[in-house]
């Protein structure tokens, strides 16, 4: 099927540029614009989300294009194909409640640090619509790490405690090394593509096959992979994401429900028309989405924090995502998405909002809720019973194609076995969701309350609840008029969950499965969804699913106690932070014999260096000692006598008891050499050399009072035998370079300065100027001399304030 | 160093300006001839040593002598930008012939010679203050 015909829209770009404008006036004038920087944040979002929805569609694709990198083939491109578009829509669309919640949840917090978090918030959401519209594979990185650091800033929104600092190092720590390794598998792809462009080699068969076929696909598939891995929160990289959960509750509920942990899954999806073909696809996806799946929603059956719980489901769907993609039913991706987005994201602002109440989110300190918080009742409800895949729901209709899809997959054609095995784990992992989303709602909301305070925002205790969980202390510090021009909180939780009831109960009609198919990223025209199946496995499978869930939810305190619930608990996340302490520590210990603060050593590993890579550059170019043939028949007489001086000044100079007389033996030979400038009739470097050894003589004089006694007198015998053979071997290597140089035949190869077209006519020509080495400098190579000078600032700047914090330390004691 | 030297202050008053004037013909001649920003920038700062040595750090100290250098850096990469805002590369320096023939480039120099100033008198100053 040929590719829909991408037409260019100006727009496009702007869904991306609203969210990061807001996110720099909310970094720059957040302080001033207080409150109102939360609705212009809002704005950006609705604007996005109309600008994305308003786009071209039916058989076209929005595309914007412009040269970024031409010269490495690296284009601004965007293209909204219908998958992406959903993606951003769900971006943008999703933030929008997000942030009418923020606005509502946060009000009460310290005012100094809302800036940052719009502006991070902003940020993120510009970067996702990124992700989600990137064409070039370079741009989507660019995209990934800014969601990665933006999450940093969310995740650690409260940065005076150590709990939320430290999830969110680890979180930056594992996504941040994934996205190194994301970007060398994009390099990798390019690489053997020879472009940055999804859309370009997915368009493509032989560039398809060509990929397939080179023996670094696997290793491009990796990397790409470990990426995926890391920002899904994928087995073995799974330990950030519950630890995360110290962010605010509208982060958690953007960032690691809605949209940041899909990323990963949706680059498997742009993934898999280039490497689905891949033999270690299919293995590789199964296995890691299945241990995800399984072990995330076993461990959410046992954790008793709302949001702890909500992040192992989200686990486990993200595995169950990434399994999926794994046997290739990209039909229904987006639907499975959607899906989660709305019933995670609801139950996520519901815990938020028990939270406010009643300022725990211990299940085992909640209950009875149903009174007090009717309309959140409501909204959990609705997103519980999408979690659980109970008709009518949006979640039965994702659950029932996926039991199909599984039963009609290709990949597993023939191998019976195997396609009841993953049956089978689909169905523990949905009975543990469902007894999960079961006990979220009947824990919070049904039965006795109890004897927590009742909350509102009144002071001290509720403040003594709050502390155990240090995490979330958004409502801590709530005052009663905070909310006043505030949004009521349950908006954003019912505008989610109703959708997962409209588009269940729109499951009779064919519109969800139309829907499902147009934002799928590989449609199938004969994809099937109703909410009235017929009776055949899928629908045996559901029923067992409950079944199983009822079993499980009855047996939840026997399970509890089984040693099975709490063994290797929270292992990996322990393992990576002693790796990151070790590495720490191994790179203080290079660090501290490499750059071990001795100028001596610094002095013979640089004065060695330059011999030895001398040698093997004459090596590789087949020259050596040998080759030198420079007559010196006719030296003047005046130059020899120079030549004797500068041997004399040189003996004083090593030779020296003092400093004052070391720095005048050095200062002498550096005149000496002057001379043989005039000598060589070369002006230039004469007056050069003279200044440089005028101003070096001031500073020698200037420093010479406060350097310590002189140390070649310290110095044992081995030392000095070392400082002279180094010597030595420096001033060889050199004489060598000078004399090979000087060499007839290699001199005119060498000089590329006046031969016909070199430097020297270059320089009246482009340069205007006659001086060719001062032309060399200031326009030839001045970006090399734009490095030089820029070093030069950085040393000036670097001893003036060294000095002066030294003095100001100094006068203080 | 005895700042109050008669001599050394006479001398100075004469070597100073010379220096200066000496400074500026190389820098301007190094297009064609031997000189240019760094070698100038150096002549200037030898002769700030000597104001230095002989009315004393105080007097130089009054100048900021690192922004000096920061404003080089600054002339010289926006002489490189310039070209930028027209559509030419980084660093793609002209030919001017009017009024004077004048390559772009010696705004690139005129910022080198700068940040030599700059950075040699921070460091003497600096230096100076230090033995104090």
């Amino acid at each position: 099927m040929p590719p829909p015909p991408t037409i260019e829209v100006n727009a496009l770009p702007l869904a991306l540029a609203l969210p990061f404008a807001a996110a720099a006036i909310a970094a720059g004038f957040g302080r001033r614009l207080g409150r109102a920087t939360g609705w212009i944040v809002f704005a950006a979002a609705a604007a996005s989300t109309a600008i994305l929805a308003g786009l071209p569609g039916h058989g076209e694709v929005a595309g914007f294009r412009v040269p970024w990198l031409p010269a490495i083939g690296v284009d601004f491109a965007l293209r909204a194909d219908p998958f992406g578009r959903f993606f951003a829509l769900l971006v943008s669309g999703v933030g929008i409640f997000i942030v009418l919640y923020a606005i509502a949840y946060m009000a009460g917090e310290d005012a100094r640090r809302m800036p940052r978090f719009w502006a991070a918030l902003a940020a993120f959401m510009g970067a996702m619509i990124g992700i989600a519209l990137s064409d070039d594979l370079l741009l989507l990185f660019l995209f990934w790490e800014i969601t990665s650091l933006s999450s940093f800033l969310l995740i650690g929104h409260h940065d005076d405690d150590p709990k939320a600092c430290a999830g969110a190092l680890l979180a930056l720590q594992v996504t941040g090394l994934g996205g190194l390794v994301l970007a060398l598998g994009i390099l990798l792809v390019a690489q053997i593509t020879g472009t940055f462009s999804m859309s370009g080699i997915a368009s493509s068969p032989a560039q398809v096959a060509a990929l397939l076929s080179s023996p670094l696909a696997p290793a491009a598939l990796a990397c790409i992979l470990v990426g995926v891995f890391t920002k899904s929160a994928q087995f073995p990289f799974h330990f950030w994401l519950p630890r995360a959960m110290v962010a605010p509750t509208p982060v958690s509920a953007y960032l690691h429900a809605a949209t940041m942990v899909k990323a990963g899954v949706f680059l498997l999806g742009r993934m898999l028309p280039l490497f689905g073909g891949l033999p270690m696809w299919t293995p590789t996806l199964v296995i890691v989405g299945s241990i995800t799946m399984l072990l995330g929603a076993w461990k959410a059956f046992h954790e008793t924090d709302l949001k702890a719980i909500l992040a192992r489901t989200t686990g486990s769907t993200l595995g169950f995502l990434t399994l999926l993609y794994g046997l290739g039913a990209a039909e229904q991706d987006a639907l499975q998405m959607l899906n989660h987005a709305l019933y995670k994201g609801a139950l996520f602002l519901v815990a938020g909002i028990v939270d406010h109440r009643v300022h725990t989110r211990d299940l085992r300190k909640l209950g009875g809720l149903r009174g007090e918080l009717p309309l959140p009742f409501l909204a959990a409800t609705l997103a519980a019973l999408s979690m659980a895949g109970v008709p009518p729901m949006l979640g039965f209709l994702a659950k029932e194609s996926f039991y199909a899809g599984i039963l009609h997959n290709e990949l597993l054609a023939g191998q019976p076995l195997l396609r009841w095995a993953i049956l089978l784990a689909c169905l523990a992992a949905n009975a543990l969701v469902a007894a999960v989303a079961a006990k979220f709602v009947i824990g919070t909301f049904l039965g006795e309350r109890k004897g927590t305070p009742v909350g509102g925002h009144d002071g001290a205790g509720s403040h003594a609840t709050a502390a155990h969980h240090a995490d979330d202390h958004g409502g801590g510090h709530g005052g009663g008029g905070a909310h006043v021009e505030s949004p009521p909180l349950w908006i954003s939780p019912l505008a989610l969950a109703a959708p997962a009831l409209a588009l269940g109960l729109l499951g009779a009609t064919s519109f969800t499965g139309h829907l499902a198919t147009a934002i799928a990223s590989r449609p199938e025209h004969d994809f099937h969804l109703s909410l009235l199946p017929g009776i055949g496995l899928p629908l045996g499978l559901s029923l067992a699913g409950f079944l199983l869930a009822f079993v499980l939810w009855s047996m939840r305190t026997r399970i509890a106690a089984l040693p099975a619930a709490h063994a290797a608990h929270h292992s990996l996340d322990r393992l990576w932070e002693r790796g990151i302490a070790n590495l720490a520590v191994l790179g203080e210990a290079l660090s501290s014999r490499w750059q071990n603060g001795s100028l001596r050593r610094y002095f013979i590993t640089t004065l060695l260096a330059v011999p030895v890579l001398s040698w093997l550059a004459l090596a590789r170019v087949g020259l050596s000692y040998r080759d030198i043939a420079v007559s010196l028949t006719n030296l003047p007489w005046f130059g020899l006598f120079l030549c004797v001086l500068l041997g004399i000044a040189t003996v004083t100079a090593v030779s020296a008891t003092n400093r004052l007389q070391a720095a005048i033996a050095t200062t002498t030979i550096g005149f000496i050499v002057s001379m043989l400038f005039v000598v060589y009739r070369s002006p230039d470097i004469l007056l050069t050399q003279i200044l440089i050894e005028t101003v070096s003589t001031i500073f020698v004089l200037l420093v010479l009072l406060f350097m310590p006694a002189f140390p070649q007198r310290d110095m044992d015998r081995s030392s000095q035998l070392v400082a002279m053979g180094v010597a030595t071997v420096f001033s060889l290597a050199i004489t060598v370079l000078l004399l090979l140089s000087m060499t007839p035949g290699l001199r005119e190869e060498a000089n590329i300065a006046v031969r016909p077209g070199g430097l020297l006519s270059l320089a009246l020509e482009k340069g205007g100027g006659a001086n060719a080495v001062n032309v060399i400098i200031v326009d030839i190579r001045s970006l090399d001399t734009n490095g030089e000078i820029t070093v030069l600032v950085g040393v000036g700047l670097c001893i003036y304030g060294l000095l002066r914090a030294r003095r100001a330390r100094s006068t203080a004691a | 160093m005895n700042a109050e030297s008669p001599i050394l202050r006479t001398v100075a008053g004469y070597a100073i300006p010379f220096t200066l004037l000496v400074a500026l013909r190389i820098f301007f001649q190094g297009h064609d001839e031997p000189g240019g920003g760094f070698i100038a920038g150096v002549l200037v700062a030898s002769a700030g040593a000597i104001h230095l040595l002989s009315y004393g750090v105080e007097r130089a100290a009054r100048i900021r002598w690192w922004r000096v250098a920061v404003i080089g850096l600054l002339v010289s990469v926006c002489n490189g930008i310039w070209p930028m805002l027209l559509g030419h590369p980084y660093m793609d320096n002209e030919i001017l012939h009017w009024p004077v023939h004048l390559p772009t480039a010696t705004f690139f120099d005129l910022g080198v010679m700068l940040i030599v100033v700059g950075t040699l008198m921070t460091i003497f100053v600096e230096l100076s203050l230090e033995r104090r």
